[in-house]
């Protein structure tokens, strides 16, 4: 009898589209909320997107409490305090986060604080260490990639410790995540390449990978499809609502789907030069993909044969050849960087990130096989693989 | 069978040169134990003079990591090796809770003892990929492995 398993969980109830905002008001109301402090950080702030949203929810007649945003690019166990202090000495009952990752994940922290009345929140790090409902929470994301606004994770840099501080629990996950165009409609148009690259990659990842599950899969399908067709028009247009929404919720998609079926070689390898060496997550993962599929095929052929239909459509998917089809994935895969360079400079290359020294790539394949992804990846990984795949995404 | 995997990997640690280097970056007195959820059965595992050490499970002192199984029916299908660490992970039937690079380090320690200690066609269902490794050179380390396996358990049994 097969052994075959899989779990899947999406519970965040997913608020998109036009004047979505609008209806954050209502959400908070049937949740018994009536002051939601927002937690945010200071380039969101400056680029005017907290007003935003407090002109939707106020003109609907909710209320907002106080306004934090100290949250740094890595977020820190101190903002968590801080952002917690002013919570607990507000009366809020509620949170919104309004940002990219880093202020997701501080907000989630923040919530086990303002749930708990305070305290060391390393206290319930780790895996499954919270054993009850959070206040309520709504994550409205200002980028299209990381999809934190549908994760049940949160990683706080702790740096007393020297290390990052990982919380896991499904009470982490936001009771609702909105996607309105008027968040993203800014980004610079790096940023925006970067951050699809990363969802493309949470989603072509999460289709290939060990956990795939037909769930997953659907939304993995769905988030490929959106990325190849609205990233180069969004690059071309950036006031482009409908294709930054489609991002948006591409991004999203891919978050379910990566938490359902976690990543794994090229977030293994992204991680490390992230940490190592700066290089921005969403540029490192477009770096690796093609070169960790290409390593990978043999384990995962069929699965990205099938990505084509999503990744070019039904007429190349139709035209090209079944033995063919896992190759032209990767090619499409190349193509879209090669646009995302010619439009914005995302960087194709370890090398075009000017970042990373030739010389330390063998430490970055050794340091890579400690990253807990690579349990995942379908194909196991020595020394040796990682540093080809490396040498192959250096130029 | 978690005290066969306990004294497998006590034997393979202290024999085998690439289970040596992966330890050699763990701290002295670095612990693990792998354990079902609802408490036993557990093994428990210490590093004591650049090797694992089997200890009691019982003694109280909270590991560096933990491997859970949610069940006693996930644990026995990967310590029978039906059921390999990685497809554990991905079906939900495993959870780490400590660092993650400290248990990929283990992790790789466990598949290069299953990889010695059995029979390819059985190490390759246990496996994600088998290692390249010769047929003497396997024969030889196992041998190894299984005499100092063979020695623990005459120490056990009482004169």
């Amino acid at each position: 009898m097969s052994k075959n398993y899989f779990e899947f969980s999406s519970p965040v109830k997913m608020v998109s589209g036009f004047r979505a905002l609008e209806h954050i008001a209502f959400e908070l109301e049937t949740r018994g909320a009536r002051c939601p402090m927002i937690v945010s950080d200071k380039g969101v702030v400056g680029a005017g997107l907290t007003d935003v949203v407090v002109e939707a929810v106020t003109a609907g007649g909710g209320q907002i409490g106080p306004l934090f945003d100290d949250v740094p690019p890595d977020s820190s166990i101190e903002a968590v305090e801080a952002g917690a202090g002013i919570y607990l000495q507000s009366g809020c009952d509620a949170l919104i986060a309004v940002g990219g990752g880093s202020v997701m994940d501080t907000a989630k922290a923040i919530n086990i604080m303002a749930t708990e009345g305070g305290g060391d929140p390393r206290r319930f790090a780790g895996y499954n260490n919270l054993k009850h409902r959070l206040k309520p929470f709504i994550a409205i994301p200002t980028t299209a990639g990381t999809g934190s606004e549908v994760t049940a994770v949160s990683v706080i840099k702790d740096a007393a410790a020297g290390a990052k501080t990982f919380f896991y629990s499904q009470f982490l996950l936001p009771d609702v995540a909105v996607l309105d165009p008027r968040m993203t409609l800014k980004l610079p148009p790096m940023i925006t390449a970067a951050t699809a690259m990363d969802a493309l990659t949470h989603a072509v990842e999460a289709y290939t990978c060990l956990a795939k599950n037909p769930l997953s899969d659907a939304y993995a399908e769905a988030a490929t499809r959106r990325v190849a067709k609205w990233l180069v028009p969004v690059l071309e247009n950036p006031g482009d609502e409908a294709g930054r929404l489609a991002l948006a919720e591409a991004a999203a998609m891919a978050g379910i789907a990566f938490s359902n079926s976690p990543v794994g070689l090229v977030h293994a390898l992204a991680h490390t030069v992230g940490a190592m060496y700066g290089v921005h997550h969403g540029a490192a993962n477009s770096i690796f993909l093609p070169a960790v599929l290409r390593f990978n095929m043999p384990a995962c052929r069929e699965e990205l044969a099938e990505l084509l239909l999503y990744l070019a459509g039904p007429d190349v998917y139709a035209a090209t050849p079944a033995d063919q089809r896992a190759e032209e994935s990767v090619s499409r895969i190349e193509a879209l960087k090669e646009s995302a360079h010619k439009h914005c400079g995302l960087p194709r290359t370890l090398s075009e990130t000017g970042k990373v020294p030739r010389e330390a790539l063998p430490e970055v394949a050794a340091r890579s096989l400690d990253d807990g992804t690579m349990v995942m990846n379908p194909v196991d990984v020595t020394y040796d693989d990682a540093l080809a795949v490396l040498e192959k995404a250096w130029d | 069978m978690m005290w066969l995997i306990s004294r497998l990997m006590q034997a393979a640690s202290a024999i085998d040169r690439n289970i040596r280097r992966e330890l050699s970056a763990l701290p002295e007195g670095f612990s693990f134990s792998m354990r079902v959820r609802s408490g036993t059965p557990a093994l428990s595992m210490r590093k004591d003079g650049g090797r694992l050490v089997a200890v009691s499970p019982a003694s109280g002192s909270r590991p560096t990591l933990a491997f859970e199984f949610k069940h006693v029916a996930h644990a026995f299908l990967v310590l029978s090796f039906q059921e390999s660490t990685p497809r554990a992970f991905a079906n939900d039937r495993l959870a780490i809770d400590g660092e993650f690079t400290s248990a990929m380090k283990i992790l790789r320690c466990l598949n290069r003892m299953q990889a010695l200690v059995l029979p390819e066609f059985v190490a390759r269902r246990a496996l994600k990929s088998y290692p390249t490794i010769s047929l003497s050179e396997k024969l030889a380390l196992a041998a190894r492995i299984y005499g100092r396996l063979v020695i623990e358990l005459f120490k056990r049994v009482p004169s």
